[in-house]
Formats: structure tokens, C-alpha cells, sequence
């Protein structure tokens, strides 16, 4: 019989298609291919840059110790430099290119907010850690979950922790000029208010402008007794902290976790400053009263010293959390294997994911995974081998 | 409140101005306005801290190395970025030669510095406060480059020579003056004016490769409003733009405050192009 | 006047052999080609990555028109992507209007990109080059500050949604296709312009603004519409771009993203469309290929961009440009063919005489030009000479109207020139050469004579744009005209050659075909023979004074005082701004004062 031009064609289009998607078969020793997606350049890449060190560690770990079923996990990375249209980039190779079995990450929510639909249209699961608290929707976005705080939750603990436990009413909220700054102080301001706290003062101030003097006078003279920065620009929290010390102003300074950070301490002009500044911080990754850090923990610091890696221009919780997310995602991968659908319903049960960052947990119609009591505020200056100490009268 | 306004205000203006005389001095000797101006302020901040706070040179050493790199970088300005396209007829390849070279330097300290500002070392181990080494050491930096230029240009052969080329450049060629090396001298001249811009405001700025598009914009406007070629005109535009930016920052906040600059920079540009000190010129045919 | 020109063009071969259009259109078509099968061969991934080249040429492609050729360094245009980003995005979300759908939404979004393309493109006409390069790149920043204070609309720094388009481009696939359409249309569009009197009137601004200016191009007039589509199609790009990233917040729109649309122009070569198609497809798709090279991109980028202004200014297109690299004859010779001014130059005008009536100009404070008064009539030759710095230049300025007289005017038939109104002289059919010839080097010489003819057409811009017949009809018409205008001056061989190749005497008759284009009723030609041999000014000679009999009145300003002798009927002899002498050759040689001063003995 004759075949047509026409069906030539069609069958070819066809076979072209279907070997496009049909799954690869998966030899039994081929490599667990896991998409990172962190921004490890760029302006916003401090994060990334500390997460990327746990999670280098923690893969490296699970292969040492023979994989996950006899395969070794694979990290493609791709650095999203801090850009969403990298990040996009970067996705779709992952979800197309790659055919990755899972993401971790972006780790910036700019980033997120892009890659989140893209991620969901490949059918891959995701787990990020960014925190605007858009970024999950069990209904729209079922594969997608959270393994860090929401905005929410980390407002809510300095918010708490200046109202009801240092006991200041009279606030002022200062950001600088980005996404997150501006999303963060729209999202706490209304949360201050509606625990009854006066917010003398609410301004997004540019990152680069070197004085900030006037700002701060402002602030005194509008009678705030506590100042709340959010921002994760360490040059704009460290001259926050400067200005107060110069014009010896005694306010507490609580606010986003960057506040503690090894970069913010270096550009601190005198050490004392850092005195009572309270950045947000996780509880599992502190000095408890007595001074001592849980065992988890403790086994967490030796591996990292054996490893010999750096904690020192960066914050002990976000190279947790790189060292969790991995293995939470091969956990669930030894339980049910790799197929999405699996892995989805897995995250979907999970109680208690014993975590060095914290315990996650989720549940279907709840994808943040990071629980509430476990943010905390610490001391600054308390900043000993990774790890603060908990903010004075953190009771709670 | 005013006094700090004023004070920072006047000091930020100080490197504003600096980087406009970098503009204008490399304009002399080529006739061509550099995009490397605000990236020479960047390195001066940025070398200041890699030589004395990271590799712990004593401060004296460290401002000569840094003010030595920013010639360096300007003798490189006008060997690649200028002096090949000024042969060509295409009169406007400057600005995208000095772009290019420009955008390399500022990735490249991206990439191999770092992402985010460090810090910068104090220079002087003098206590904090009142009038601040912050903010008098650019207007010092300031004073000693005008003082400085007007010394060189007036009362000496080599700025004699240099104002000749600016000014006709084929009558300064016919009486033999060598033009070229005036060039690459005044070149590197304006690298160290701009390092020095840098040097001078790197504990306020911090040194940040992002600095150099900020000091790009902020220094140039100085020379669009005070004239071209016109460094008094500079400095006094320079120092109005620094006590407004301050004052804008504090009337309306960190991002009208931009905002309001750009757009005053522009409808005074519209208004008149040749800047409010300069002089219209023109034959064309 | 059409029967006889068509029937005058010169059959001769030209030098590079022919042109075959389709070799031109060859390299787009592969491209549509590779761009429709893309699904066969290639998977999702690239796919993303080809709709994301896609949208940036649709943005590109209308920036090409106001860089590439109209020589405007627009760094910022990332602003109008940004805007339009949002625009689309906000309507079809409904959070400050009702929701709209996605099509009318990025419909309004190419209206409101267009004026604010007009508003950033604006200071170009007052603003030297690099001054409004700092005014784009300040108006990127306040757009994108804006989008982050502006909350309640923008969604701050968290951002908005982009849009979804409805089926069949919802899918990744039926998305592309939407963008390649696009794309595909830019492209086409482009081209239009690029292959009609404004694009060549853009290069013109670009390279030669004073010849533009005297060809009768309003400057204004032509950026303006260019900065309206520019600002529309960038927009609609923006629009395109929001829908690929499905979420838009502030930090997607970088500086850098300014900085790799302006150089895939640069790469690509001004004055072309296939090179910056080309480079906006090489500076997409390269980061993609070594994932160490994304942290690096932006700096390959810049080094591109200095290897290609150092060493290839015409980018891509000139790496592509085989047809120009075909050697030329060496012995060329311009032999002027005066029996064709005729039918070119048409019936002679009834203009009546150009006078200057005692006009006087100081600059500052020397005298230029002290009380002068000069009459051309028309079918004459007049001669304006005198040594360096007595005023001949000068005058042809004033008659053009770059200067104004402080005493005195220059008339028309009696009636006063506008001052200033430079362009307005095409009008009144005043043309003029000038003293170093003014030429759009990379344009071929064919391109640069129907320049001159750039007011004659009728078809307006969106004409062009949509290759309407009444374009087609005048850019035939023009080829026709230009053809027999560089016939008439001995050039026609060399028709299909870039100029920037011609000898200096080539480019001095090319600028006179290009004044011709005009039917001008006087003629400015401002030291004609400088530069060239005793036989070419012979030749030269010869053509101005056809040029005269068809009724063109001709003011040559000229050093030679044998050519102004031979073939002038009236002499102005200037001295210090002053008219020494004014009378017949003859007169003027045997004139004394003339002969001391000047001639010599």
C-alpha cells in the first residue's frame, strides 16, 4: 500500500513526538538527577551562597553512604544570578532539558514567583525556601511546598517579640528600595497595627545612600522605642546599626536575620553596636539557656568542621537548611521512589521531618512545612561558631 | 537633622564633583565623555580596601597603589577605548567602546570582588563623630585636585600643552606638541582623579562594584548641568546635586528621591542643553 | 517623465554584477524555516529559550530602527518593556480596571508604549549623544522605581501575574508560535522600513545629518514616528515577556537586559536587519550553553561589543556583506551623460532669482560677511571666489539657513528665506553640496542618491511599514529617478557599491546626483572640484553647465579660478567678507585689485 507523502510525514511527526514523551527507561544504576536552582552571584546571592554549602555537604553525604537505593544523587545546578529570567532559563532546562525528578529552589522569592508555574506545567515537584507568602498554594500549585517560614510567621515572631515581650509600642519599620523590602514592610505594618502596636514611622530608604542619620533623627523624633529593618542588604542593616551607635541612641533593633550575619558584623564600625540587635533566627540552630546547642545540632557543627566549612561570613541556618533539603527529598525518594506523583503524596503525609534547620511537616492543604514556634529572636553580639544565643526574656 | 543633611550632603557632592572633573578632563584631551569615569571611582573605593583592609598594607601604601591603578586604568581607557575610534569618521563609537570596556570592569569586580559591598578600612585612628573623616576627607580630596588643576593648567608647560590640544587641537599639532602622549597623560591624570574620588569616599560608600552605574549617573550630571569642559561649573553642580539628593532623601523617601533627581536632571537638560554655566557652540558646515 | 527615464536607464552591467533579491531574502527564510519546525527537533527547553529570543527581537527589532539606523544610543529601552510588562499584566489581572482580555490588553499596552516611546526618545533632538544615552538609562530607572512604589497598581515588590493567553497559545508550544508570529511580522515590518525612503532618511540622519537636512528630512518628524513604533512594539514585547515569565516583579528587569538588546544591535551591524536578528539570537541563546558562562554573560557581552567596535564596526552584517568585498575596477572613469538631465531634472522651473540683499554676519567680533549682495538667476552660472576666511562658505550657510543674517536677506523671488528652517530649502527646491561630501558610508551609492528624493515620496510610514502598493510605486519611482540621476553624472556602474568604497572624486559627483534628485531650481555646490584631477574637473565643468541650460540656477563656490572662468557667467569675488569685484569672467581677470589680492600675476 502506498504510503502519502502526508503520512510519511504525520508518522515521523508523530514518532518524534511520542519519543519526546514517553519516560526515559531508568537503568537501575542510572544517577537520581535532583534540579538546584539557587543564585549563587548576583546582587541577591547571599543566601544561595550559604545554602549552597549544606547542600554540597548533605549530597555528598548521601552518596558516600551508597545513594539512594544503590543510586547516587546528582545535582544539576544552574545559578539563577539573582534573576528571574535566568531562573526561567534554568527551569526549563532542568524540567525539559534534564528531566530532573525534583527541584530545590530558587531560594529568592523574585525568582520563585516565575519558576513556581513553569515547574508546575512540567509536573515536577518543587520544594523552596523563599519566604513571601504567595509562593505555596496546595490547589493551584499541588507539587509545590515550603521548607522554611512564610513572611507571616517570621513577622509574627519579631512583631510578638517587640510588642508583647520587650514591650514597645511605639514602632518604626524601615526597608530599603527592593521587592522584598517593600513586600516585607506592607506585610508587617498592618500586623503591628493590628496587635495594637503605633507605627510612628514606615519608610523604604535607598540601600546605597551612605548617611542615614536623618532617617534615624526622624525616627527619634517621631518617638519610636524600637527600630525593625527588613532587608537582607548587609551594607544598609550595618549602617542602620552605625548610626545608631554614633548618635548613641539605646533602641532595640529587631528584624530580618541578615541583622546577624558574619558580612553585617564586618562592616560594623565598632563591635559594641552590635548590642541589642535581635535578628530573627531558628530555634533548632541556638544556644539553648544552658548555653548548649542540641545534639543534632552539635553532630551538624562537627561535620561541618571536618569539612571545613566556612560558617564565618555567613549564618549557620541557611547552610542547615541547604543540608536538610536534600535530604528530605532522598528520604522521600527511598520511600516511594522517584515518579512525581509518589513523591508528592509522600510530602503530603509528612509528620516530622527531623531537620538540623527544623522539623517539617506537611499536610495537603498545608505546604508550609516550617512550624511556628520555632522562629525565634536571638543576640547578635551572642554570634559563637555559627550559633546565637536566644533573645533576652524569649520565653515564649 | 539639617546639619547632617548638609554635611553628608556636601561631602557625597564632593565625590559627585570629583567624578564630574574625571568627566571633564578626559573630555579635554579627547573631546570625548568616558562611560570608565564612574568605574574609576568604583575601583578607588574597591582597591583602597583589597590593599589595605584584605592584604593589610599601611594606609599610606595602599592610597598610592590604589591612585596607581586608577591610571593605570585610564592610560587602558585611551589606548582601547579611545584612541582607535577617534581616527574613524563615526564620531559616536566612543560611547559604546568606553561602554564596553566600562561594563568588563565593573562584571569583572562582580565576579572576582564580590557581589556585595565590603568594607572599607578607616584611614585615620581618629574617634568617631562631629565632623567626621567621612566627610571632610572628600572635600579635602576635592579641594586638593581643584587647587591642584588650577596650579597645573595655569602655571605650568605640561598644562599649558594639555589646555592647547583641548582647546585647537590642529594648531597645537603644527606647533609640535605631542599630542598623543598629552593625551594618554591627561588620561591617566583623570584615573587618579577618579581613584582619588573613590579612595576619598570609601567609608561612606563602602567599596561595592555597584557603585560604579551610580557614580556613572550621579557624576556625570554635574558636567551636563555645569558645562562641559567646565570644572568650576562641576563643582558647584556637583555639591548642589549632593545636598539635594540628601534633601530629597529625607522630604520624600528613598525611591521618589531618585525619581526626583532624574527627572529634575532631565527637564533642566531640556531646558538648556548646553548646561546652565556652558556655551552654546556650533559650525557644522 | 517615468517612460523616459525607464527607457534611458542604462543598460550597461553594473560593477558587482547583479543583485538577486532572493540571495537577500534567503538567510530570513531559512530562519522561518528552522523557527516553524522547531518542535520536531527540538524539546521544551529550547523551546522557553526560543520564545524568549523571539520576544526580545519583537522589542529589538523596533529598537534596530531608532539605534541601528537612526544612530540614537538608546541604552535604557528596557523602560518600555518594564511598561508594558506591566500594562498587559494589570489589565488582564483586573486589580485597578476590570479585567480586560489579554489581546485588547496588549493592544493598549503598544498604545501606551508608544507615547512613552516618544517621551524617552524626545531629548535625542536636543541632547548630544552621550548625554541622552544618561537620559534612557535615568528614565530605566525611574520607570522601574516607579513600578515598585506605585503598590496598589504594580503589586510593589511582590509583584503581578502576567498574562495568560487564551487558547491555542496557552500551551508552550501554541505560546511560541504566538511570539514567532510576532517576531516574524517585526521582521518583515523592519525590513519595510529599512528598504523605504525613511529608513534611508534614518541613515541619513545617522551619518550625514547636514545632507539629511538639506534633503528636506525633518529630523523631528522622522524619530518622532520612530520612537512611536519603537515604544509599541517594545511594549508589546514587554507583554510577550510577562506571559513568558508568567510572574512579573521589579528585579526582572535589569540594566543588563538593557545592555544585551542595545548590543545585539551593535553586533549585529547598524543599518541592518539580518545582523542584529542574528545578534539578539546569539546573545540569547549563548549563555545557555556552559552553565559557568551565565555568571560571566554580561561581561562577554561588553567584550563582544569592544572586539566589534574596534575591529568590525559593521558587525554581523559587514562579516556578511559578501557582495562588498568583490574588488572593484581599478581605472575608473566618471563620464557624465548631460543628455539625460533633461528628462531628469524636467521642465525648468519659474522660480525667479535668488538674491542677497545686502546681508552682513559677525561672529562675534569679526566681520564674516560685510553688506553682500549676490543675485542667481536661473540657467546661470554664478562663481563665488576669494582666498580662505572671506565669507564663500559662509554665504552658501546663510543661503541654506544655518545662519541668520544680523543685516539684510536672503530672497526668493523677492520673498524672505525662513531663517533656520533648514529643511524647508528641499521644498523650495534649493539643493546644495557641501565642502567635505557628506555620505552614509555603508549604504550603497544607489541608497545615498535616493536619499535626495526622500520628499518626493507620497506613502506615509505605516504604508511602508505594511508594504503598501503606493510605497512599492515610490521606492520604484526613486530607484528609477536615482538610477537616471547617477547615469547623468557618469556613476551608474557603481550604483550597487557601498560608498564608504568610493574614491573622493566618485563621492563628489554622487553628492551632485543626490542634489539633482531634487529638480532643484538652484544648486549650491560648495568647492565641487576639490580633490579632483585636471580631467574630472573638465568633465565637471561640463555637467554644470548642462545642469544650467536645463534651467537650474547654479552658485559654485570654488578655489580652481580656471574652472570658474571657463564656465561661469557671472563672478563675485569676495575679500574679508566684502565684495571685491562682481562682473563677467573676463572682467574679473583683468580686474586689478582682484589680481593682487588673489590671482596673482
Amino acid at each position: 500500500m502506498a504510503i502519502t507523502r502526508r503520512q510519511a510525514l504525520a508518522s515521523v511527526g508523530a514518532a518524534a513526538l511520542a519519543s519526546g514523551l514517553a519516560k526515559p527507561a531508568i537503568a537501575a544504576k542510572d544517577p537520581i538527577l535532583i534540579g538546584y536552582l539557587p543564585a549563587l552571584t548576583g546582587p541577591s546571592s547571599s543566601t544561595g551562597v550559604g545554602i549552597n554549602r549544606g547542600i554540597q555537604l548533605a549530597v555528598q553525604e548521601i552518596n558516600a553512604a551508597g545513594g539512594v537505593d544503590g543510586r547516587q544523587l546528582e545535582l544539576i545546578t544552574r545559578d539563577t544570578q539573582s534573576d528571574p529570567t535566568k531562573a526561567v532559563n534554568g527551569a526549563a532546562e532542568l524540567t525539559h532539558g534534564q528531566k530532573v525528578s525534583a527541584v530545590f529552589g530558587p531560594v529568592n522569592s523574585g525568582e520563585s514567583l516565575a519558576v513556581v508555574p513553569l515547574l508546575a506545567r512540567a509536573n515536577t515537584p518543587q520544594i523552596h525556601p523563599c519566604w513571601v507568602d504567595t509562593l505555596t498554594d496546595p490547589k493551584k500549585y499541588p507539587m509545590c511546598f515550603r521548607n522554611a517560614p512564610t513572611n507571616q510567621q517570621i513577622g509574627g515572631a519579631a512583631n510578638h517579640y517587640v510588642v508583647d515581650v520587650l514591650k514597645r509600642k511605639k514602632v518604626a519599620v524601615v526597608s530599603d528600595t527592593t521587592g522584598y523590602g517593600t513586600a516585607s514592610v506592607n506585610t508587617y505594618v498592618p500586623m503591628l497595627k493590628a496587635k495594637g502596636a503605633d507605627v510612628v514611622y514606615q519608610g523604604n530608604v535607598d540601600a546605597a545612600n551612605p548617611d542615614l542619620k536623618p532617617e534615624l533623627l526622624r525616627m527619634q523624633s517621631a518617638g519610636a522605642e524600637a527600630i525593625m529593618p527588613w532587608s537582607v542588604n548587609a551594607g544598609f542593616l550595618s549602617r542602620i546599626i552605625n548610626t545608631r551607635g554614633q548618635m548613641g541612641w539605646d533602641v532595640p533593633i529587631v528584624g530580618q536575620t541578615t541583622l546577624g550575619s558574619g558580612q553585617t558584623q564586618a562592616l560594623l564600625e565598632k563591635p559594641e553596636y552590635w548590642a541589642k540587635v535581635y535578628p530573627n533566627n531558628f530555634r533548632p540552630v541556638c544556644y539553648a539557656a544552658g548555653g548548649k546547642l542540641s545534639d543534632r545540632t552539635n553532630a551538624f557543627l562537627d561535620r561541618l568542621k571536618s569539612a571545613k566549612i566556612d560558617m564565618g561570613d555567613t549564618l549557620l541556618w541557611w547552610i542547615a537548611l541547604g543540608y536538610d533539603s536534600p535530604r528530605m527529598i532522598a528520604e522521600a525518594m527511598k520511600n516511594v521512589g522517584t515518579e512525581p506523583e509518589q513523591i508528592v503524596g509522600y510530602l503530603n503525609k509528612l509528620k516530622e521531618f527531623p531537620g538540623v534547620y527544623g522539623d517539617i511537616a506537611f499536610t495537603a492543604d498545608k505546604h508550609d512545612g516550617y512550624p511556628d514556634n520555632e522562629v525565634v529572636m536571638v543576640e547578635a553580639n551572642s554570634l559563637k561558631d555559627g550559633a546565637f544565643n536566644l533573645a533576652p526574656g524569649y520565653g515564649a | 537633622m539639617v546639619e547632617s543633611i548638609v554635611s553628608t550632603g556636601l561631602a557625597i557632592g564632593c565625590i559627585y564633583a570629583l567624578i564630574a572633573i574625571t568627566y571633564n578632563v578626559m573630555f579635554s584631551a579627547s573631546r570625548v565623555f568616558s562611560f570608565t569615569a564612574g568605574t574609576l571611582g568604583m575601583l578607588g573605593g574597591v582597591l583602597g580596601s583589597l590593599f589595605i583592609a584584605r592584604m593589610g598594607m599601611p594606609v599610606a601604601a595602599g592610597f598610592l597603589l590604589a591612585l596607581a591603578g586608577g591610571a593605570v586604568l585610564g592610560i587602558v581607557t585611551e589606548i582601547v577605548a579611545v584612541r582607535p575610534v577617534l581616527k574613524s569618521l563615526d564620531q559616536h563609537l566612543y560611547v559604546l567602546s568606553t561602554l564596553a570596556l566600562a561594563l568588563m570592569i565593573q562584571q569583572f569586580t562582580a565576579i572576582e570582588w564580590s557581589t556585595e559591598p565590603q568594607p572599607f578600612p578607616r584611614l585615620f585612628d581618629i574617634a568617631r563623630g562631629g565632623f567626621d573623616q567621612q566627610i571632610w576627607l572628600p572635600m579635602l580630596a576635592c579641594a586638593v585636585v581643584i587647587v591642584g588643576l588650577e596650579l597645573l593648567y595655569r602655571h605650568t608647560l605640561i598644562g599649558h600643552a594639555i589646555l592647547a590640544i583641548a582647546e585647537d587641537n590642529f594648531a597645537a599639532r603644527a606647533l609640535g606638541l605631542p599630542e598623543r602622549s598629552l593625551r594618554v597623560a591627561s588620561f591617566a591624570l583623570a584615573g587618579v582623579i577618579g581613584a582619588l574620588a573613590g579612595f576619598a569616599g570609601g567609608e561612606m560608600l563602602l567599596a561595592f562594584f555597584a557603585n560604579a552605574p551610580m557614580l556613572t549617573f550621579y557624576g556625570f550630571v554635574p558636567v551636563a548641568l555645569g558645562g562641559m569642559g567646565n570644572n568650576r561649573g562641576a563643582v558647584v553642580a556637583g555639591l548642589l546635586l549632593g545636598l539635594f539628593q540628601q534633601t530629597a532623601n529625607f522630604l520624600v523617601g528613598g525611591i521618589f528621591a531618585s525619581v526626583a533627581v532624574f527627572t529634575v536632571f532631565i527637564i533642566v537638560l531640556l531646558v538648556r542643553p548646553e548646561g546652565l554655566a556652558g556655551v552654546t557652540f556650533q559650525r557644522r558646515v | 517623465m517615468d517612460t523616459q527615464a525607464t527607457q534611458l536607464r542604462p543598460s550597461r552591467p553594473n560593477v558587482l554584477g547583479s543583485v538577486s533579491t532572493f540571495s537577500a531574502t534567503l538567510p530570513f527564510l531559512a530562519l522561518l524555516l528552522v523557527g516553524i519546525s522547531l518542535p520536531l527537533f527540538g524539546g521544551g527547553y529550547w523551546g522557553v529559550i526560543a520564545t524568549r529570543a523571539c520576544v526580545y527581537w519583537v522589542l529589538v527589532s523596533g529598537l534596530n530602527l531608532v539605534v541601528g539606523f537612526g544612530g540614537q544610543i538608546a541604552i535604557g529601552w528596557v523602560a518600555l518593556l518594564t511598561l508594558g510588562a506591566y500594562t498587559t499584566s494589570v489589565l488582564v489581572a483586573g486589580t485597578v480596571t476590570p479585567a480586560l482580555p489579554p489581546y485588547l490588553a496588549l493592544a493598549i499596552a503598544a498604545v501606551v508604549g508608544a507615547i512613552f516611546g516618544l517621551i524617552i526618545g524626545l531629548p535625542a533632538l536636543r541632547l548630544r549623544t552621550f548625554y541622552f544615552a544618561i537620559t534612557t538609562l535615568g528614565f530605566a530607572t525611574i520607570v522601574t522605581q516607579v513600578a515598585l512604589a506605585w503598590q496598589s497598581v504594580t503589586g510593589g515588590g511582590v509583584g503581578v501575574a502576567g498574562p495568560i493567553f487564551p487558547e491555542p497559545f496557552a500551551s508552550q508550544w501554541g505560546f511560541y508560535y504566538f511570539c514567532f508570529g510576532f517576531a516574524a511580522i517585526c521582521t518583515w515590518m523592519t525590513a519595510n522600513i529599512a528598504a523605504s525612503r525613511f529608513g534611508r532618511a534614518l541613515t541619513a540622519i545617522r551619518d550625514a545629518e547636514v545632507a539629511a537636512e538639506a534633503s528636506g528630512i525633518s529630523k523631528s518628524a522622522l524619530l518622532g514616528t520612530v520612537f512611536l513604533f519603537s515604544g509599541a512594539v517594545a511594549a508589546v514585547a514587554g507583554g510577550l515577556f510577562a506571559a513568558l515569565q508568567s510572574y512579573i516583579t521589579p528585579d526582572a528587569f535589569t540594566l543588563d537586559l538593557s545592555i544585551l538588546f542595545f548590543i545585539a544591535i551593535l553586533i549585529g551591524g547598524r543599518g541592518s536587519i539580518l545582523g542584529p536578528l542574528l545578534g539578539t539570537i546569539l546573545l540569547t541563546v549563548l549563555p545557555e550553553f556552559a552553565a559557568p558562562l551565565v555568571a560571566w554573560s554580561t561581561f562577554l557581552y561588553a567584550v563582544l561589543l569592544l572586539v566589534i567596535v574596534l575591529a568590525i564596526p559593521g558587525g554581523i552584517a559587514e562579516i556578511l556583506d559578501f557582495k562588498n568585498r568583490r574588488p572593484l575596477e581599478s581605472d575608473r572613469a566618471i563620464i557624465p551623460r548631460p543628455e539625460l538631465l533633461e528628462p531628469l531634472l524636467g521642465a525648468p522651473p519659474d522660480a525667479g532669482a535668488l538674491t542677497l540683499d545686502e546681508v552682513a554676519l559677525s561672529f562675534g567680533g569679526v566681520r564674516a560677511i560685510d553688506g553682500l549682495d549676490l543675485e542667481i538667476r536661473p540657467g546661470q552660472v554664478h562663481g563665488l571666489i576669494g582666498p580662505n576666511g572671506s565669507g564663500k562658505t559662509t554665504t552658501l550657510n546663510v543661503i541654506s539657513g544655518y545662519y541668520a543674517p544680523q543685516r539684510g536677506a536672503v530672497r526668493l523671488n523677492g520673498a524672505a528665506l525662513p531663517v533656520f528652517a533648514r529643511h524647508r530649502r528641499a521644498h523650495m527646491r534649493i539643493a546644495r553640496t557641501f565642502q567635505t561630501p557628506r555620505i552614509v558610508g555603508s549604504a550603497s551609492v544607489l541608497q545615498n542618491v535616493m536619499i535626495g528624493g526622500t520628499i518626493d515620496g507620497e506613502g506615509t510610514f505605516v504604508e511602508s511599514l505594511l508594504s503598501l502598493p503606493r510605497h512599492r510605486r515610490d521606492e520604484a519611482t526613486l530607484r528609477d529617478t536615482a538610477m537616471l540621476a547617477l547615469a547623468a553624472v557618469g556613476l551608474e556602474r557603481l550604483a550597487p557599491v557601498r560608498a564608504d568604497r568610493l574614491q573622493h572624486s566618485e563621492l563628489r559627483f554622487t553628492e551632485i546626483a543626490r542634489a539633482l534628485m531634487l529638480r532643484p531650481a538652484f544648486l549650491l555646490l560648495d568647492e565641487p572640484a576639490a580633490g579632483l584631477s585636471a580631467e574630472e574637473i573638465e568633465r565637471l565643468g561640463a555637467l554644470i553647465l548642462a545642469i544650467a541650460r536645463a534651467g537650474t540656477g547654479v552658485l559654485v563656490v570654488e578655489h580652481h579660478p580656471d574652472l570658474i572662468f571657463d564656465i561661469c557667467h557671472h563672478v563675485t569675488v569676495l575679500n574679508l567678507g566684502k565684495i571685491l569685484a562682481a562682473g563677467t569672467p573676463a572682467g574679473i581677470r583683468a580686474h586689478r585689485e582682484v589680481v593682487n589680492a588673489y590671482l596673482g600675476a
